[in-house]
């Protein structure tokens, strides 16, 4: 158990490399991560039957921060839309953990997933209208630029 | 066990998110987001959510994904490339909007640590509860219905944007 707050924090600073200029930010809530979870293991007797990193809330939240990062950085350097979309299918399954770890975690039963699953379900909707969309932009403008698409009129 | 597949599982997740957002070629970021999925949903199943996991591999990486590939194959005639260095604002912002999150999941976490369970390593099939509570009107019949009615708008409206353009040309 001692070990675990180093760890964890290990693997928000892999975080901060990942965001790459984020690097403060990260830091600061690995900072706030290893305090957590040295937090948590103090309080809590050690009762749960599932050991490790996949035992623990903060590693789940430390995947889902970091993919969230990954879906904005996406989506704000990239002119493609179709890079746009990946990056919000990129941020929907950061929250969906989050949904998931949270009703697992918390001991909330199964309204976590079902959120879940509507999300992925709305998620699929989406990507097939946006697509549709995506293909009436390409053949109106001859470029899926976002920054060239600047009219709504034929 | 369940450690190693959180780690092996996270990996790719966050593998593939990074080739999605840095790779120069369209179709690998395509295929990168399949990897990303794949991982999610692995995830998924540490966290004892196996129907989840398996719809997230029947719809993203079957569905949403072959979707993209397609849109991309059918669009893109070159690749943008990834301008990280001259986007001097974006880095800033995306390590405020990572830090914010971050900073709600740890306050959820303390709110959740008052009702904290014990974990089970082995949990029980989901597939039939998750079925019951589609089904029972006090939990989640409403919005399965409504989400029916929004599923069928969207084959309509999808065929239709897309057939508006193939008449045009």
């Amino acid at each position: 158990m001692p070990a675990l707050p180093g760890l964890v924090a290990a693997a928000g600073a892999k975080a901060a490399g990942a965001v790459a200029a984020g690097a403060q930010g990260a830091a600061a809530g690995a900072q706030a991560a290893a305090g957590a979870v040295a937090q948590a293991a103090a309080a809590t007797a050690p009762a749960a039957t599932v050991t490790g990193h996949a035992g623990h809330l903060q590693s789940y939240l430390v995947v889902s921060c970091v993919l969230f990062a990954l879906g904005i950085a996406t989506i704000l350097t990239r002119r493609n839309v179709l890079y746009v979309l990946m990056g919000v299918e990129l941020i929907l399954n950061a929250a969906n953990l989050n949904f998931v770890a949270f009703a697992r975690f918390g001991g909330y039963g199964m309204d976590g997933q079902m959120f879940a699953l509507f999300v992925v379900i709305l998620a699929a909707a989406e990507a097939a209208i946006a697509l549709a969309i995506v293909l009436r932009i390409f053949h109106d403008f001859g470029s899926i630029d976002v920054t060239r698409t600047d009219s709504l009129r034929d | 066990m369940l450690d190693f597949m959180f780690f092996v599982f996270a990996g790719l997740a966050l593998l593939g998110g990074l080739l999605v957002a840095f790779h120069r070629s369209i179709v690998h970021s395509a295929f990168a987001l399949v990897v990303a999925l794949f991982g999610v949903a692995g995830l998924y199943w540490t966290l004892g959510a196996d129907f989840l996991g398996a719809t997230q591999i029947l719809l993203y990486v079957g569905g949403v994904t072959v979707l993209l590939l397609f849109a991309v194959m059918l669009t893109t005639r070159d690749s943008t490339r990834v301008s990280l260095g001259r986007n001097v604002l974006v880095a800033p912002i995306v390590g405020y909007l990572a830090y914010l999150v971050w900073q709600a999941g740890l306050g959820i976490a303390a709110i959740i640590a008052d009702t904290h369970t014990a974990v089970t390593a082995d949990p029980a099939p989901t597939t039939g509860a998750i079925g019951a509570l589609f089904l029972e009107r006090e939990h989640y019949l409403l919005p399965f219905e409504a989400i029916s009615v929004l599923l069928l708008l969207v084959l309509v409206g999808a065929v239709t944007l897309a057939r508006r353009g193939q008449e045009a040309a």
